[in-house]
């Protein structure tokens, strides 16, 4: 039923894009950017499902079966888990820099109507 | 040095920046100066590592050395670390890198080394982050460290766009680049893993052989949206918006680097993806003509919304786009000239731009103006910077000897054969960037002006030092092109026009790729006629142009509303990328 994850993951992030599309407000257009972020976590993390696959941790193995054997395997693959430990540690960082910026225009301008911060155009 | 010995420097070009930038902002609480001087040393590091790589790699016809990092080594063929990889683009454009990032730092300690420590040790730390991750992206063969350089590179424009936090327009500035930059990682990333889950390769090598035997949808997604993401960073149209904002913001070095450096990443990046990565000349799935489309677009909506600014760094940024755009339908040309073209055209544009841009600093730091309109007559105040903008634009305008002649006549002879449309467009393209330039250089430097500026400041030392080098080496790149082709260009191009030498050469640590006979002819007859009249057609649309500042004659209402087009609101050109979304998505799927 891993489908059922990428069209989450899908969905996801038509929800993140349609949200920074639509909306003025630039608390709502980080979170926008915070679905889209959130969505590739879950497709990269369905992506290292393999069928009736355990985690990729050989210490104690399941009942029956020995650290060799799983890693010659059915484990799902931790290099994509690795890539998503990855993409939340950068994710956090952007998303940080992001608010701060958000803070600053709303200090400046005194409104977080993306609507009133378009100087620069054309 | 043996060639194992160089080969495992090249994890040192980027340690040095990244140890640099640690060190800068410590280095801020002692002295206020001492961070420049540590951002120096770095560099004069990196470089002096580049310099014993760079002489192994373009050895021979062009060498390729690699470097897996941890000595992780491939295991029966499948290569396991990271790898680091010497080839001739990524050393051309680490050196680019490294050379020229060292200048821009050396002017802007002249423009803004006054700043106070703190401010000076934090510039300095985003600076050199900055250039690290413009190294990285350049030696790395991995996809998932190019995402990760993408990224750093991302986070440190984001602090260098937004570091006047003062100036309110450095904010929007900084915003709108980190919503279209930040989606655009999204989609490197998940391309970068779905071509893993296909094919279980990251190396880019690697998946290049796995990848020979067979493409399927998935794969075509994962390019799409790799294709996309790395455009962004480009700054190709429809995904440029953010570009000449992030550059109307920020100084002039800062600028300077953005134009002449960050957005390379993107175009490489491009260049790797479909050249090397991608078997587009088998499998292409109309890949190559959506660059040459994107390509032409850009080249003439950049030159056309450039020639309608009215902010001397605004002119330059949209130029930008256009040399960008100009760039990809060098590289999707596939040919020998049309490649070799583009890797040259790509040095002689980092050189130019910088040189504007730091112009164009030097004159918003004398006067405090940035508005064509409030600018004037600076030729007689300032005729040193004048001098070097004139240079600037010559160049662009590929007027012999300077150096844009021969790379744009190399794509130009590229395009003429095969594809006239795109030539046409190309060469409009040609005559809308002179237009721009000339009207932007004559508005703000030849223009009688008669009331006198309120507050001239005096040009910095490390500025004019920096000119003149910029200067000089615009100047040697146009008149020895066969030489700057034969030891870099060529073999940079060959690179990439020879996907299946270049991944055994990887994959086996060190061999050559094959030789590429480019040679530009000089005078010859076609290529003097294209630059006398794109100049000719460029003067005339300029001088119809000044008088839309001068009021003279009003804007031609299909070109307002082109301006009104990009209407500076984040939900628009977020728009914009949607539908270059859709229609890349569209293009390789249907």
């Amino acid at each position: 039923m891993i489908i059922a994850n990428y069209c989450t993951a899908a969905a996801l992030f038509c929800l993140g894009l349609y949200t920074a599309l639509t909306r003025r407000d630039l608390i709502r257009i980080v979170m926008g950017l915070s679905l889209m972020e959130s969505s590739t976590y879950l497709l990269i993390v369905s992506l290292a499902y393999r069928a009736d696959s355990t985690a990729p941790v050989l210490l104690s193995p399941p009942d029956g079966q020995t650290p060799e054997q799983l890693a010659r395997g059915n484990v799902s693959d931790p290099v994509l888990q690795n890539f998503c430990l990855t993409a939340i540690v950068i994710g956090v960082a952007i998303t940080g820099v992001f608010l701060a910026v958000v803070v600053r225009i709303a200090q400046h301008y005194r409104s977080l109507d993306a609507d009133r911060v378009r100087e620069l155009r054309g | 040095m043996s060639a194992a010995g160089t080969a495992a420097l090249l994890p040192l070009p980027i340690v040095c920046p990244i140890a640099g930038a640690v060190l800068a902002p410590l280095a801020g609480r002692l002295s206020r100066g001492l961070p420049f001087l540590v951002a120096l040393l770095a560099m004069a590091g990196a470089t002096a590592t580049l310099a014993p790589i760079a002489r192994l790699v373009y050895g021979g016809n062009g060498q390729v050395v690699s470097h897996y990092l941890g000595h992780w080594g491939p295991v029966n063929g499948q290569p396991l670390g990271i790898a680091l990889v010497g080839d001739p683009l990524g050393v051309m454009y680490a050196s680019l890198v490294a050379v020229v990032g060292t200048l821009l730092l050396l002017a802007a300690f002249s423009e803004l080394g006054g700043l106070g420590a703190r401010e000076n040790g934090g510039f300095v730390c985003l600076f050199l982050l900055l250039l690290a991750a413009l190294i990285g992206s350049a030696l790395t063969a991995d996809l998932i460290n190019l995402f990760v350089w993408f990224q750093v590179a991302a986070l440190a424009s984001y602090g260098l766009t937004g570091f006047f936090l003062e100036r309110p327009i450095a904010l929007e500035a900084a915003f709108k680049i980190i919503v279209l930059t930040s989606i655009a990682g999204f989609l490197v990333f998940v391309g970068a893993t779905l071509f893993y889950r296909q094919h279980g390769a990251l190396n880019m090598a690697h998946l290049h052989t796995a990848l020979g035997t067979g493409v399927r949808t998935a794969d075509l997604l994962a390019l799409g949206l790799m294709f996309l993401g790395l455009a962004t960073k480009a700054g190709l149209v429809p995904v440029h918006a953010w570009l000449p904002d992030a550059h109307t913001a920020a100084p002039g070095a800062v600028s300077a680097l953005f134009s002449g450096l960050m957005v390379n990443l993107g175009i490489i990046g491009l260049a790797r993806l479909l050249l090397q990565v991608f078997p587009s000349r088998e499998h292409g799935h109309g890949v190559l003509p959506l660059l040459t489309t994107l390509g032409a677009v850009s080249a003439v909506l950049g030159a056309l919304m450039a020639l309608l600014q009215e902010d001397l760094k605004r002119v330059l940024a949209w130029d930008t786009i256009s040399q960008l755009g100009i760039l990809g339908v060098g590289f999707a040309t596939l040919s020998d000239r049309g490649v070799a073209g583009a890797t040259y055209h790509l040095l002689d544009h980092a050189l130019f731009k910088t040189l504007l841009f730091l112009c164009a600093g030097a004159v918003v730091h004398s006067t405090g103006q940035t508005e064509l309109s409030r600018l004037g007559g600076l030729a007689r105040h300032r005729p040193f910077v004048t001098a070097a903008f004139t240079l600037g634009v010559l160049a662009i305008a590929g007027i012999p000897p300077l150096n844009g002649y021969a790379s744009l006549g190399l794509i130009h002879e590229a395009v003429e054969k095969t594809d006239p449309v795109t030539f046409v467009a190309l060469l409009l393209a040609q005559a809308l960037t002179v237009a721009a330039l000339g009207r932007a250089g004559y508005l703000a430097f030849y223009r009688r002006r008669t009331e006198p500026y309120e507050n001239l400041e005096k040009p910095r030392a490390g500025m004019a030092v920096t000119l003149i080098l910029l200067g000089g080496a615009c100047v040697a790149f146009g008149v020895f092109p066969n030489r700057v082709l034969s030891t870099v260009a060529a073999p940079a191009a060959s690179s990439l026009l020879h996907p299946d030498e270049w991944a055994v050469a990887v994959l086996s640590g060190r061999a050559g790729v094959p030789p590429l006979d480019v040679t530009f002819e000089y005078w010859t007859f076609s290529g003097l006629l294209i630059v006398a009249s794109t100049v000719l057609a460029g003067v005339l649309i300029a001088w119809w142009a000044v008088r839309w500042t001068t009021r003279e004659v009003p804007q031609p209402r299909a070109l307002r509303a082109l301006r009104a087009l990009h209407s500076g609101s984040v939900n628009d050109y977020v728009a914009f990328f949607t539908v270059g979304l859709i229609a890349t998505l569209t293009v390789l799927l249907a």
